[in-house]
């Protein structure tokens, strides 16, 4: 009997141990699993609970990506239960969440953080549904640089190219005395990041929102001169079998001297200064030929689903610490990205986080911020993109080059049928 | 006329029907009502988080037929399906017979053949992306060592490559179940069968084909089904490698499913993958169940 009361005290001392918990506790999904993403996400969480100590968040890893993210979050959402905030891509991937319901309008905390004013213009278009914030930035990466081995440009005293001409100059050195010019690795996104400097080449600015919303075809003679564009400048230059290779073999390809350029996102600097390879020291950088000046940027934002008043207040204060200075820098600094707060001192990072912001900071005034087209175009048109270009660049032909023509044309039509661009 | 004696349930019939019906409700709610769920979730237009779905009939299935991208996840399928058949099944059968002879280090030899198939497949396609890395892994460095550095390949990045290379993966992986299975088989084998052939002036060769391989046949029902199951149902090793690519070109009907789920949120044409998968693997590997059930229930009566 004493030893059934005994169970029976114990139990309901862990149910209201665990009640308590669940009040003050709660969780933010993200996919950011292992090294330098990971310590800037468990920066970030513990910046945001130092700000607001009654209520907790804790870090759910869902391992993958954004992919793998979406799977976990719509069963959570058909059981109705949902974390109380979550890491999701910008732009269309917001709107998809919006549309069914799933997300909570960010006004207030938005108009308490002043986000019309932390945030440059190209930023926030990205974060907004129909005039309305569902995320808030923190962690932005530009990903129009090419980095390069600076001992493989001294060796043959080569300049930084500036334009098409000098790049392609540039390579055609570095092949011949025994390089890989420039280094690509397998995936949908990679190659297509790589063809935004064509595309941003001919069509500019204006151009690139037009493809956005669906205005310019896939079969325009501005896209096909891109792809020709491409082909002829960046495709030529590749290194061999760089298809069969993840983004971080090929870096460790530019580390060990293999490799000499390789255009990826600011990420891979971070990648770099892990091994030792340092910025200003082992590697450098340019802006790719076509986007001097402007900034492609990919960019992730925290969302909030609908959930009970105490969920949604817990994760907006959490998001006013996020996106204070304090908190944009914490999460910036250990991932190596770019905190999308202007306000955000340079000073805080290093030699190649100081070179991103400066060009983010003069991209920003110029209105030349461009978010990645793949979150801006309906999700099957995107993700289509990033599938043809990898073709493309792998078999550069006049055959693959229509098909690719044909199906993403296919897809803008099926997508105006639908209704489906959004006016950027 | 006579009467029927009223048939009443026993206690004992209740007993059976109790625990029948947890077996049954678990294959009612978590086959049944799936399946059911499935084809009408194919039927309609849904991304997965809209509050509504849009019915279009068998547009997702039209479309689907005449989807270059989903041919080439059938015919990959299938091609696995032959290849699982074939190669990893061939192997342990082959490496079982070897050891049954009774060469030395057998037991660190059967741990050393088992022991990939107990690692899990994304950890599996790790290692294999970095023994594929196509100018410094291990298979392209082992080949420059010896001379056949002409042979190596881009391995994960051509599109005409890459299957050959999964599969090299997949066969690393699963051949230590084939072989387990024919091991434990022919140590099952009665000596006295072996030993009659023998005497009969039979050849090693004859001995295990004309004895010891008929025998097998149960080892050889689990191997052959097994692999038929794994190789439609593939995806988490070709998912983890490649996801599908480059291009679509190592995509197979569950990474297909995968994609268009949740890569692209068209849920519809991704259950109507889904239905076809089902609907391909029942065709492919239902006449083996039935014609292996016969042979079991043939054996039984004998």
């Amino acid at each position: 009997m004493k030893a059934s009361r005994w169970l029976a005290g114990m139990a309901a001392l862990a149910w209201s141990g665990t009640a308590a918990l669940a009040q003050d506790t709660y969780e933010i999904w993200h996919y950011y699993a292992a090294g330098s993403e990971l310590a800037g996400m468990n920066a970030l969480i513990e910046a945001g609970n130092a700000a607001s100590p009654d209520t907790q968040f804790t870090g759910v890893i869902i391992p993958g990506n954004v992919v793998e993210l979406r799977r976990q979050l719509q069963t959570a959402f058909l059981s109705g239960q949902p974390p109380a905030l979550y890491q999701s891509s910008m732009a269309y991937e917001l709107k998809t969440f919006v549309d069914g319901g799933r997300l909570h309008p960010l006004t207030d905390v938005w108009s308490r953080i002043k986000g019309d004013e932390i945030f440059p213009e190209g930023v926030q278009r990205v974060v907004k549904v129909d005039g309305v914030p569902y995320g808030v930035p923190f962690d932005l990466s530009l990903i129009n640089n090419v980095f390069y081995n600076k001992a493989a440009f001294e060796k043959l005293g080569l300049q930084p190219p500036t334009d098409w001409d000098s790049f392609t100059a540039a390579c055609t050195a570095l092949r011949e005395a025994g390089y890989q010019p420039l280094g690509n690795a397998g995936g949908p996104f990679w190659s297509l990041y790589n063809f935004y400097a064509a595309l941003v080449s001919v069509v500019g600015e204006d151009g690139y929102y037009k493809i956005a919303r669906g205005e310019l075809g896939f079969d325009s003679p501005e896209f096909r001169e891109a792809l020709d564009l491409y082909r002829d400048r960046m495709v030529s230059c590749y290194a061999e079998n760089w298809s069969g290779k993840t983004w971080t073999q090929t870096a460790d390809d530019v580390i060990n001297g293999d490799t000499a350029m390789f255009m990826m996102g600011i990420w891979v600097a971070a990648y770099f200064e892990q091994a030792n390879f340092l910025a200003g020291e082992g590697f450098d950088m340019f802006q790719a030929p076509g986007t001097a000046g402007k900034s492609i940027f990919q960019m992730d934002v925290l969302a909030v689903p609908e959930g009970t008043e105490g969920s949604i207040a817990a994760a907006e204060q959490f998001i006013e610490a996020a996106a204070s200075t304090e908190g944009q820098a914490a999460f910036a600094v250990p991932k190596g990205s770019l905190a999308p707060n202007v306000n955000v001192d340079p000073s805080v990072y290093g030699y190649a986080g100081s070179t991103f912001s400066r060009q983010f900071a003069e991209a920003s005034q110029a209105n030349a911020v461009l978010p990645n087209l793949f979150f801006l175009l309906p999700t099957s048109v995107g993700t289509e993109l990033g599938v043809q270009i990898e073709r493309f660049a792998i078999d550069p032909s006049d055959t693959v080059k229509e098909e690719l023509v044909t199906t993403l044309e296919g897809l803008r039509q099926q997508a105006l049928t639908d209704n489906a661009f959004i006016q950027w | 006329m006579a009467i029927q004696p009223t048939r009443r349930f026993s206690r004992t019939d209740w007993t059976h029907l109790g625990f029948l019906a947890l077996p049954t409700l678990l294959f009612a709610v978590f086959y049944i009502y799936p399946v059911i769920s499935s084809i009408r979730l194919s039927l309609h237009s849904w991304d997965g988080f809209a509050p509504t779905m849009r019915y279009v009939g068998f547009q997702n299935y039209l479309s689907l037929a005449q989807d270059t991208r989903f041919l080439g996840a059938v015919r990959n399928n299938v091609i696995w399906v032959a290849f699982m058949l074939v190669v990893p099944s061939g192997l342990g059968l082959l490496l079982a017979a070897i050891l049954d002879r009774g060469i030395r280090g057998e037991r660190a030899f059967r741990i050393i053949f088992f022991l990939p198939f107990t690692i899990p497949a994304v950890a599996v396609a790790a290692i294999w992306r970095w023994m594929y890395e196509p100018d410094n892994g291990l298979l392209t460095t082992v080949l420059d060592l010896v001379g056949l550095g002409g042979l190596a390949q881009n391995w994960l990045g051509d599109p005409g490559v890459v299957n050959y290379a999964l599969m090299g993966a997949v066969a690393w992986w699963t051949t230590g179940f084939a072989f387990l299975v024919f091991f434990a088989g022919l140590r099952n084998v009665p000596v006295e069968c072996i030993e009659a052939a023998r005497i009969e002036g039979a050849t090693p060769w004859q001995v295990f084909w004309k004895v010891s391989f008929p025998l097998l046949w149960p080892s050889t029902i689990i191997v052959l089904g097994m692999s038929a199951i794994d190789a439609m149902r593939l995806f988490d090793v070709v998912w983890a490698t490649t996801r599908g690519g480059p291009a679509y070109s190592s995509d197979v009907l569950a990474t297909l499913t995968y994609d268009l789920a949740f890569g692209r949120l068209e849920m519809g044409r991704a259950t109507a993958v889904a239905v076809y998968l089902m609907a391909i693997a029942a065709v492919i590997i239902m006449p083996y169940i039935i014609y292996m059930s016969r042979r079991v229930q043939d054996s039984e009566a004998e």
